[in-house]
């Protein structure tokens, strides 16, 4: 009786999820699988691989460049937000985890373009960072070196992303119970040892998906290797936005978007796996 | 030899004080027991002694040591945690053994040390199992034998026992008890818990408002309380303020004539439903009449709740009884606390007269 109803319900109620499912399918579903689907088709509706041949052969020097530059950047991440959460969490002095605490939030509230201008400014080879170490007497004019290219595509993305996985990384570390950290410390350990045994163990799923995450979100900004980059060799969304403005090629665009579908595919199974494992574990 | 010695210690958070000139020395292999309601300050003090709340007067020695100024790893104070603060990433044995490898001792030593705990906590065979697996009491087994593990100089207790259901609590209480008297080690044990503190401890120091209201053993504690607070806590829940001006109340004290805050339990206030049954002798200290207002079924008893004027006071009673009838308690002079109240009428001081 009560089954019936509730299936009733369903079937009678069923049409107000259709406005979220209607959106997700028009704007994204359908997308999507129209990019797949001219990534390996013809004009006229065949099947081929010639576009994904022809995108690996021009660009796969760029797949490689973007690959390096994601993960260098990723890792640099997870340092630097591990360094930073560790510091909020396990810091003795009060006034400094608040000031840090509200710094490291700030570039979660900037665009990634506003962010690129930004970083044109200050690293370029005449930049803020430059003049301000020529004006401190650190460096003549000569000296200066431009950080556009490959190191400010790191900078830029670690700057940016830092603030959203130290949030992410910080809630997971203020979420474990005090008393696990009292507890080693009256054992004898260090701060340094609580941090790498006993707070990184149990973290490491959120440092996970805040990795994911990251590197999804770093695969698709475009005005970061258009405006830091120095053109060759550049990531993949410069290429995709290249073909199709300067050649129209749909194809051999929507042909990288499936290669880098493919990395983010590829990096969210390796992890869903690990994470998989550790429940498994459990 | 003092074990512990606590000199004139005050502790709080910020600019608030919490602790207020603390002394307290616990004997080599004394267990004492810190007992009083929440807020009063005593996990505030098992942090102070720990180096996780800032000591700001005063001085800690654990042993020969003036610990209150090192860091808390350097204390050598373990503490047994509430909620066990187990690590659940790692096995019981490497929960036990991580103190032993934090101090860097050798893994033979460590593996020896963590079989001869898990004996002693009656965990064997247990230690590959990940501790999320364990029950509760087998949990706080863990955190004691961790605690236990680098032999510290002073082992503190937070509330062990709260998170355990009535039964298990029971068993590992007698457990704990046991351990300290086998092993001979020095603690302090936090509860709110009157029984528990009673059981379990060498001594008990009752805690009001950061201060140390009384301390002494179980048996002085209960039978002579110092303060009203301590009357109160220990049990003697009904409370007269004499003089009561209301004719159902007959004291029969030496110097009744001083304003006096008299306490006594339920269990000492011996109910009759024939007023004339009983013949008042020099041994009754207070006749009570009244009404039954409620009768309440605890067990092996009735709480009766009797209505003398504007009094409600508790009595214990074998039977039930209807509401209304009237009654007459007597309570024997040796049940009742009472303390003059001083004139600002805001500290009060043990009348002499009463312990007899």
């Amino acid at each position: 009786m009560r089954q019936t109803t509730s299936r009733n319900l369903l079937k009678n109620h069923l049409w107000l999820i259709a406005p979220a499912a209607l959106m997700v399918g028009i704007f994204f579903l359908y997308p999507l699988c129209f990019s797949l689907y001219s990534a390996i088709t013809l004009d006229n509706g065949a099947f081929t691989l010639s576009h994904l041949h022809k995108a690996f052969e021009l660009y796969s020097n760029d797949i490689l460049f973007t690959i390096v530059i994601v993960l260098s950047s990723v890792v640099i991440l997870a340092v630097l937000s591990v360094t930073i959460a560790a510091l909020i969490t396990l810091s003795p002095f009060r006034s400094l985890t608040k000031t840090l605490g509200f710094l490291y939030r700030l570039p979660l509230f900037i665009p990634f373009i506003v962010t690129a201008q930004m970083m044109r400014t200050f690293l370029a080879k005449n930049g803020l960072m430059n003049n301000a170490f020529v004006a401190s007497g650190l460096l003549t004019p000569m000296d200066t070196v431009s950080f556009l290219g490959w190191s400010g595509i790191i900078i830029t993305f670690v700057w940016k992303q830092l603030a959203f996985s130290t949030l992410l990384i910080s809630g997971a570390m203020a979420a474990l119970d005090d008393s696990q950290i009292r507890a080693a410390r009256n054992l004898g350990a260090s701060r340094l040892r609580i941090l790498f045994q006993i707070i990184l163990p149990q973290i490491i799923p959120t440092l996970g998906v805040a990795m994911v995450l990251s590197i999804v979100t770093m695969m698709s900004v475009l005005s970061v290797p258009l405006m830091i980059g120095t053109g060759s060799p550049t990531m993949m969304t410069a290429d995709m936005a290249f073909r199709i403005n300067s050649y129209g090629d749909y194809h051999v665009a929507n042909a990288l978007g499936l290669v880098s579908y493919c990395i983010c595919a590829g990096l969210a199974w390796f992890y869903l796996r690990q994470n998989l494992k550790e429940k498994g574990a459990n | 030899m003092a074990h512990l010695h606590i000199k004139n210690l005050q502790a709080g958070y910020g600019k608030k004080m919490i602790l207020d000139n603390i002394n307290l020395t616990v004997e080599q292999g004394e267990m004492i027991a810190l007992l009083g309601p929440s807020g009063c300050g005593k996990t505030t003090l098992l942090n102070a002694l720990c180096g996780f709340v800032p000591v700001s007067n005063g001085e800690i020695f654990a042993g020969d040591r003036a610990v209150s100024q090192l860091p808390a790893e350097k204390r050598n104070i373990t503490m047994v945690f509430q909620s066990y603060a187990l690590w659940p990433h790692m096995t019981v044995a490497q929960n036990i053994g991580y103190g032993l490898k934090v101090q860097k001792a050798k893994r033979v030593e460590i593996e020896n040390r963590v079989t001869e705990l898990l004996n002693i906590v009656k965990l064997e065979g247990l230690e590959d199992e990940k501790v999320t697996a364990l029950s509760g009491g087998q949990r706080q087994r863990v955190a004691l034998a961790r605690a236990l593990a680098i032999r510290p100089d002073v082992l503190v207790l937070d509330e062990p026992l709260s998170n355990l259901d009535a039964k298990v609590r029971l068993s590992v209480r007698h457990e704990i008890k046991a351990l300290q008297k086998q092993l001979g080690f020095t603690s302090l044990i936090v509860t709110h818990d009157q029984e528990e503190a009673l059981v379990m401890a060498d001594r008990i120091a009752v805690l009001n408002q950061g201060k140390i209201e009384q301390i002494g053993t179980p048996e002085e504690i209960y039978h002579h309380p110092s303060t009203p607070f301590v009357a109160d806590f220990m049990g003697a829940e009904n409370h007269i303020e004499w003089p009561t001006n209301d004719d159902a109340f007959h004291l029969s004290l030496n110097n009744h004539a001083a304003p006096l805050d008299i306490y006594f339990r339920s269990e000492n206030a011996v109910l009759s439903t024939q007023p004339s049954a009983i013949k008042d002798d020099f041994h009754t200290g207070l006749v009570i009449n009244g009404h039954v207002a409620q009768s309440v079924f605890f067990g092996n008893n009735y709480q009766i709740s009797v209505r003398c004027g504007k009094h409600t006071i508790q009595a214990d009673h074998d039977q039930n009884l209807p509401e209304h009838t009237p009654v007459t308690l007597r309570v024997p002079i040796d049940a009742l606390y009472a303390f003059t109240k001083n004139e600002k009428h805001s500290e009060h001081q043990k009348n002499h007269a009463v312990s007899v």
